[in-house]
């Protein structure tokens, strides 16, 4: 009797992981394919699900004729020094929350959940307002300096939790054989957390690359875009259609999905580690 | 002993981040409460304070009450089926043994969509002539002419709904599962033992392991999607005629819209007074399980 009951169980498990598995990538394989096929298809045959022909013609034309590289640089390079300012910053937090505020670390997660609570269009204003008074609208500093306010607090609460796990004895033994606060952190307990450091770096990185409502906002001039808003910018314009959106949307998805694939196990730990108990 | 030592070397190492978020929040709340009481505006450089006018003004437009219930039925809605689908999810996939990491790859995918390919993946799947899922639908011949979904009030919403449950149930999924291995094996054993039923082993032993995590997470995705501007403004932009008109929308829309940046920060404001409170009943709920479980 129970052996069939756990058998029942484990064939509805695996038929509702099935189900939802397709409906859980079928937006994303339904972009790869539309993105490939040859003109004329998307629409003709609305619902076939094979390329007859198979192009790059949309990619070619998203990639050169509409500048969408300038785009992409400029999200890469938004994001990629938002990750190393907000890493640097939050590593440094996260450690001196574990190790030398022990009690007041509590007080200071919580603080940092409270950030959470932050409408972002609340904050979005006196940015743009503030953006605008120091000459910062349409740079990419200004994006930088903004995005900060989300990567900050999240890459600490992610980092409390790696460093955590690393074990006071090492440090205490490092300390008697005379290194310093510093030399500690970043020769013995940096190397130790790395890992954990490099799956917060690439989820702050993520995070930083797929942000919308601030780009829009302070961001009009259009080399300057990221690519989210430059795609919204041509959504709707004459010169796109529907296989150069979803080429274009392949482009964009395409390092998210990968790395976050990577990382996953990492980022949950911490919220599950850290920041509960 | 180790923690006394350098009083004040440690503080370089919580500074940068204490100054970051307090340049970044506080500033820009205090300044938010300020701009609230004026009518600032986004093209004329000079102001004037206008006393509570924009609150009593916002309070009495109707579409500012039509895009809270909006809001309110957005969160409830899309927060019943991301942490109801995550959290079956979870259960499943602790369950079986084959392709459990493959099925967690694939499912997880949604998480890592941004907004802006949300959108287009989407809208092209309902579209209304050229989409996936309304031809289908009409050659399965279970409709007659293919729906235009996004462009009906109703059924607009229910997509955006459907969506931000497909885009939000990996997380709690993971986050649940992660939880879920947390509860020590000898206690299923012991209570396997004793005869209990599985209905009691969850009831019992599985759930109070999981509370916490799960509290949390609803905390958060109640804040997020609450405040969550990018799916509805890049699906639907609050249409069809303000059927998906949520407050985000509504205070952006009166800012760069009708570009009344007074006006909009009352919005805000009120938005952000509404989540305080919600979070302090939370939390005072997630204080009093924490007691209990010491």
């Amino acid at each position: 009797m129970k052996k069939k009951s756990t058998l029942l169980g484990d064939i509805i498990s695996h038929v509702f992981l099935i189900i939802t598995t397709i409906v859980a990538v079928f937006p994303l394989v339904w972009i790869f394919i539309s993105s490939v096929k040859g003109k004329g298809e998307l629409t003709s045959e609305p619902t076939r699900f094979w390329p007859k022909i198979l192009t790059l013609d949309y990619f070619e034309h998203v990639i050169n004729d509409l500048n969408f590289i300038v785009n992409i640089k400029n999200s890469l390079f938004i994001s990629l020094i938002t990750t190393v300012i907000a890493i640097t910053i939050s590593a440094m937090a996260a450690y001196g929350i574990v190790r030398f505020f022990p009690k007041l670390g509590s007080i200071m997660s919580k603080l940092l959940v409270t950030t959470y609570i932050f409408p972002p269009i609340l904050l979005a204003i006196p940015y743009s307002i503030a953006m605008a008074k120091v000459g910062l609208t349409n740079t990419t500093s200004g994006l930088i300096i903004v995005y900060l306010s989300f990567s900050v607090p999240y890459a600490v609460w992610l980092l409390v939790g790696f460093f955590q796990t690393v074990p006071i004895e090492i440090e205490e033994a490092a300390k008697i054989d005379g290194a310093n606060k510093f030399t500690i952190f970043f020769k013995i307990v940096l190397p130790l957390v790395a890992p954990g450091i490099v799956a917060t770096a690439i989820y702050t990185f993520i995070n930083a690359w797929n942000e919308f409502l601030y780009a829009l906002i302070l961001v009009n001039d259009t080399s300057k875009m990221t690519v989210a808003v430059a795609l919204r910018s041509l959504n709707g314009a004459e010169i796109l259609d529907w296989g150069d959106m979803m080429a274009a949307s392949v482009l964009v998805v395409l390092p998210s999905v990968l790395f976050f694939c990577f990382i996953q196990n990492k980022i949950t730990s911490g919220l599950s580690e850290g920041s509960v108990k | 002993m180790y923690y006394r030592q350098h009083n004040y070397t440690r503080w370089i190492f919580v500074l940068p981040a204490l100054l970051v978020v307090s340049v970044l929040f506080i500033y820009p709340f205090l300044s938010s409460i300020f701009y609230s009481f004026t009518n600032k505006n986004l093209i004329m450089p000079n102001y004037s304070f206008v006393g509570f006018a924009n609150y009593q003004a916002v309070l009495a437009d109707p579409n500012f009450w039509m895009s809270f219930f909006n809001s309110l039925k957005w969160t409830v809605l899309s927060l019943v089926g991301q942490v109801l689908m995550g959290f079956f999810l979870a259960l499943a996939l602790n369950r079986v043994k084959r392709f459990k990491w493959l099925y967690k790859i694939l499912l997880i995918i949604p998480w890592a969509f941004p907004t802006i390919v949300i959108a287009f993946s989407w809208q092209w799947i309902l579209n209304g002539v050229y989409g996936y899922l309304p031809n289908m639908l009409v050659e399965l011949g279970l409709m007659d002419i293919a729906p235009n979904f996004l462009s009906d009030r109703t059924w607009a919403f229910i997509c955006l709904v459907f969506i931000n449950i497909w885009f939000g149930a990996p997380m709690i999924m993971v986050n649940v599962l992660s939880a879920l291995q947390t509860v020590p094996a000898d206690q299923y054993e012991a209570a396997k033992i004793d005869g209990a039923s599985a209905w009691q082993i969850f009831r019992y032993i599985t759930l109070p392991h999981i509370k916490l995590v799960v509290g949390l997470l609803v905390v958060l995705r109640t804040i997020w999607v609450f405040n969550n501007f990018d799916i509805i403004y890049l699906i639907t932009g609050g249409g069809p005629a303000n059927a998906t008109m949520t407050l985000p929308i509504y205070a952006y829309d009166m800012g760069w819209g009708s570009k009344l940046l007074g006006r909009s920060s009352a919005v805000t404001v009120l938005l952000f007074i509404f989540l305080l409170t919600i979070c302090f009943i939370y939390f005072a709920i997630i204080n009093r399980w924490e007691k209990e479980s010491k």
